[in-house]
């Protein structure tokens, strides 16, 4: 890719890692220019009232300035853009969950202009009152979406009936949802046909709910390849009993 | 021109080093060949004997020699209060303030999902079991005021609370000698939020 010089863009930080005494590698987040990696020179070193690394944290809107040629762009300058959002317990895991989701699905360089809105957006989202799995389910309909990789909830992909509400419908990576022939597989999921249409909606909160959680993790399985997300560990440990529990 | 495969071998081995190039890793061959053979071999002796020996501690997985390291097996040492690093570095850190007088837990990392490190490779599984089994009475949480660091600490808070440990987080603020002015945003918005009456 040619040279390239951006200034001040509006960027969020999906990840760092320490490179060599104090340096970080960012994974970072704009709207015009997707996801890039950025090397931030000396972020780690003690600086008067703190370091540079005190604003390159996760979860902060950013102006970020970027020069380079190689997939390693240089951070070239950076400004706070707002306060950072402060998340907490699985708030926090669900935003480490989201940047998960972009590291591993975005392609480096790709705009995506309206999932960045939408990702400042469940930013601000987790961090309020509201209730977490429907934000999640938002977010990750919007991702399948701008990544091309969305189905259409109201109609079977493979005989272009409408979806019906009595049904039943398995989801296939090719088509998208399929009705259910009469054999049951135990082994495929199904989805019944009047959640499908309720999260259609936009009704991700009530019973369909935990439909809409199955579906979007089959969906987003399909397009993650074989390694887990790992950061689903951190709330599904929560859930059952921590390692070692005596039985009481 | 190719190097002898001794050297070129060398070369290839150094570059193992974070930050070290294959330029880096030509110049330090040539100069531990040329110039600083005893070094050199002190060197290898050394890196031998680190590897062979220096494992971690079955406690609190800091690096030591022996089984046990010398701040567990310490019986001067409060055994009923442990802090939570996420380094070995932070544990010299720590000791080296003279403030603390109980024992440590080393994580050897933070919650990363995104580089696949969980709550198992951080060892928390065996942590919870030890803060269990040894009756440990309150919890210090001194992983880094990043987001990574919070969430192994909001982590290690879910797991231990429910349990009746008392744990507790370090402060994060001003740092001693600073000046308002320069300090950065976010850190003062700790500062504030974390303020304490004035006793």
């Amino acid at each position: 890719m040619a040279g390239m010089r951006v200034n001040l863009q509006p960027a969020y930080i999906l990840h760092s890692r320490p490179y060599r005494d104090s340096s970080v590698i960012l994974e970072v987040f704009t709207p015009e220019h997707g996801r890039i990696s950025a090397l931030a020179r000396g972020a780690r070193r003690k600086s008067r009232g703190g370091s540079a690394a005190a604003l390159l944290q996760l979860f902060t809107p950013l102006l970020l300035s970027f020069s380079g040629r190689g997939e390693l762009k240089t951070l070239t300058a950076r400004e706070a853009a707002g306060a950072a959002v402060s998340l907490r317990g699985d708030r926090l895991y669900s935003g480490l969950y989201v940047n998960e989701l972009l590291v591993r699905l975005l392609h480096r360089y790709d705009p995506h202009p309206q999932l960045f809105v939408a990702y400042g957006d469940t930013l601000q989202s987790l961090a309020g009152d509201g209730g977490v799995e429907a934000v999640l389910r938002r977010f990750e309909l919007k991702l399948l979406d701008e990544l091309g990789y969305s189905f259409d909830l109201r109609v079977d992909g493979h005989s272009g009936e409408a979806v019906r509400e009595e049904a039943w419908y398995h989801y296939h990576g090719e088509y998208g949802l399929v009705e259910r022939g009469g054999v049951t597989d135990p082994d495929r999921p199904a989805y019944a046909g009047a959640d499908l249409l309720a999260i259609a909606e936009g009704l991700l909160e009530g019973p369909a709910g935990p439909t809409a959680k199955r579906l979007l993790r089959h969906a987003l399985a399909s397009h993650l390849g074989d390694a887990p997300l790992r950061s689903r560990e951190l709330f599904r440990s929560q859930r059952s009993p921590a390692p070692g529990r005596s039985e009481t | 021109m190719n190097f002898s495969p001794a050297l070129q071998n060398l070369i290839e081995a150094l570059r193992c080093l974070p930050g070290v190039g294959p330029k880096s890793a030509q110049r330090m061959t040539m100069h531990l060949l040329e110039r600083d053979r005893e070094g050199a071999v002190a060197l290898s002796r050394a890196l031998q004997g680190a590897v062979d020996r220096v494992d971690h501690c079955s406690r609190c997985r800091n690096f030591t020699e022996l089984e046990i390291c010398e701040i567990c097996s310490d019986p001067r040492r409060d055994s009923s209060t442990i802090c939570v690093v996420e380094t070995p570095g932070d544990v010299l850190a720590v000791e080296q303030s003279g403030s603390y007088r109980g024992i440590y837990f080393v994580l050897m990392g933070h919650l990363s999902p995104i580089d696949g490190i969980g709550p198992e490779e951080i060892g928390l599984d065996l942590f919870y079991r030890r803060v269990l089994e040894e009756g440990i009475e309150e919890v210090i949480l001194a992983t880094n005021p990043t987001v990574e660091g919070e969430a192994t600490a909001y982590y290690l808070t879910d797991m231990l609370q429910p349990e009746g440990v008392k744990v507790s987080r370090i402060a994060h603020g001003v740092p001693l000698g600073g000046e308002l002015e320069y300090v950065d945003g976010s850190t003062l918005a700790h500062a504030l939020s974390g303020r304490r009456p004035v006793e």
